[in-house]
């Protein structure tokens, strides 16, 4: 029994290290047939963009809105002014924003007011 | 070494590996997140790139389209937009979009000048389906898209070149349209109406950029007439008929016709 241990041991540390070199070395995870969710926020941002700079062309808020549930089920607004932060985060141009911010106030014009709480 | 020797030996190494597959898969699974647009599924792929080209053709800014394309690392891309946009119109989706990808596309896959028009297309390059290969049913008018790509500003197009195209026996006849600007240039996402006795129909420039920005063709069948219309503009060609050439040695094929819009220079 005393020299089972050690032996067993030093075979899990083994196996747990030959584990890892082939989850990550060998054969690593390769992310194909993702969905737009799970887009990095730079890219994200860029999406969020993308949809604004087209809606400034198209004016057309329904169509803005459906581009943007590709990225979850949070709402619209929330997307836009997620990639606000970032892009004001990561020194995005004064147009990039403003053509952000655009899209983000005709979302707010949409939202319905915030009732406030009667106790 | 005896055999009992090893039996500690494997039974580590196996409670190992285990143990890792359970931490990875179970305990702590991977998650997809901070993924880039390569890796999206082919739908949402293709969306992203129409996206790409909405964008484009609301800001007009090709060099952030190119920066935005160069993660999908692809040559041919303006190939891949091109069909995209035959794809797409093709399944009902928004006009506006297909247009914009034609636009995209001819913008990236500018031709050469003095490529020659030719049925069979740049040798090597994959042949791109017509967006409408057979006359249809007349269908319910569709409403025009609110926005357009707008042409080089200049005077209205007029029909200055209307030949028969005797050279390309192997394929199916053809309306070939090109329309220029003023400077020679094709112009791409250009709406050509077409109009026969039994129905209408509508195709653009551009959706193959490998034969030129201005370029649109549409797959003529025998027995009709056909009138050619450039929207917004006077240039009206009526009365298209299929025309037979000599093949030689008492052969006869059916030719394709070519039309040529341009603007007059100022």
């Amino acid at each position: 029994m005393p020299r089972f241990l050690p032996r067993f041991l030093l075979g899990l540390a083994l196996g747990l290290a030959a584990g890892l070199l082939y989850g990550w070395v060998i054969q690593p995870v390769e992310y194909v047939d993702t969905a737009p969710n799970t887009l990095d926020a730079q890219y994200r941002t860029d999406y969020v963009l993308m949809v604004s700079e087209t809606y400034g062309a198209e004016r057309d808020l329904g169509r803005a809105q459906l581009r943007l549930a590709s990225l979850g089920p949070e709402p619209p607004l929330e997307k836009v002014e997620a990639a606000i932060l970032y892009a004001v985060e990561h020194g995005s141009s004064s147009d990039d924003l403003a053509t952000l911010n655009r899209l983000a106030v005709d979302l707010r014009a949409l939202s319905p007011p915030t009732q406030a709480q009667s106790s | 070494m005896r055999s009992s020797d090893w039996f500690p030996w494997i039974l580590g190494v196996g409670v190992g590996l285990l143990a890792g597959v359970f931490y990875a898969w179970r305990v702590n699974p991977v998650s997809y997140t901070q993924t880039d647009p390569t890796s999206l599924r082919a739908d949402f792929r293709m969306d992203y790139l129409a996206l790409i080209a909405s964008a484009h053709a609301g800001t007009g800014d090709l060099g952030r389209a190119q920066a935005r394309l160069a993660v999908f690392g692809a040559e041919a891309i303006g190939e891949t937009l091109g069909a995209l946009a035959q794809q797409r119109l093709a399944s009902g989706y928004p006009e506006a979009e297909a247009r914009a990808l034609a636009g995209l596309a001819a913008a990236l896959g500018e031709r050469p000048s003095g490529l020659p028009l030719s049925t069979t297309g740049t040798p090597g390059a994959t042949p791109v389906r017509p967006i409408t290969s057979t006359p249809r049913p007349v269908r319910t008018p569709q409403a025009t898209s609110t926005r357009a790509l707008t042409p080089t500003p200049g005077a209205p197009f007029q029909l200055t070149r209307q030949q028969l195209l005797c050279e390309a026996e192997a394929v199916p006849p053809r309306l070939q349209v090109q329309v220029l600007d003023a400077s020679g240039r094709g112009v791409p996402a250009m709406e050509i109406r077409i109009i026969w006795d039994q129905g209408s129909d509508r195709f653009f420039t551009g959706l193959k950029p490998e034969l030129g920005a201005g370029y649109a063709d549409f797959t003529l069948q025998p027995g009709f007439a056909y009138t050619v219309e450039l929207p917004g503009s006077s240039a009206l060609v009526t009365g298209l008929e299929l025309e037979t050439c000599d093949a030689g040695q008492g052969g006869t094929f059916d030719g394709s016709w070519l039309l040529v819009f341009s603007q007059p220079a100022r």
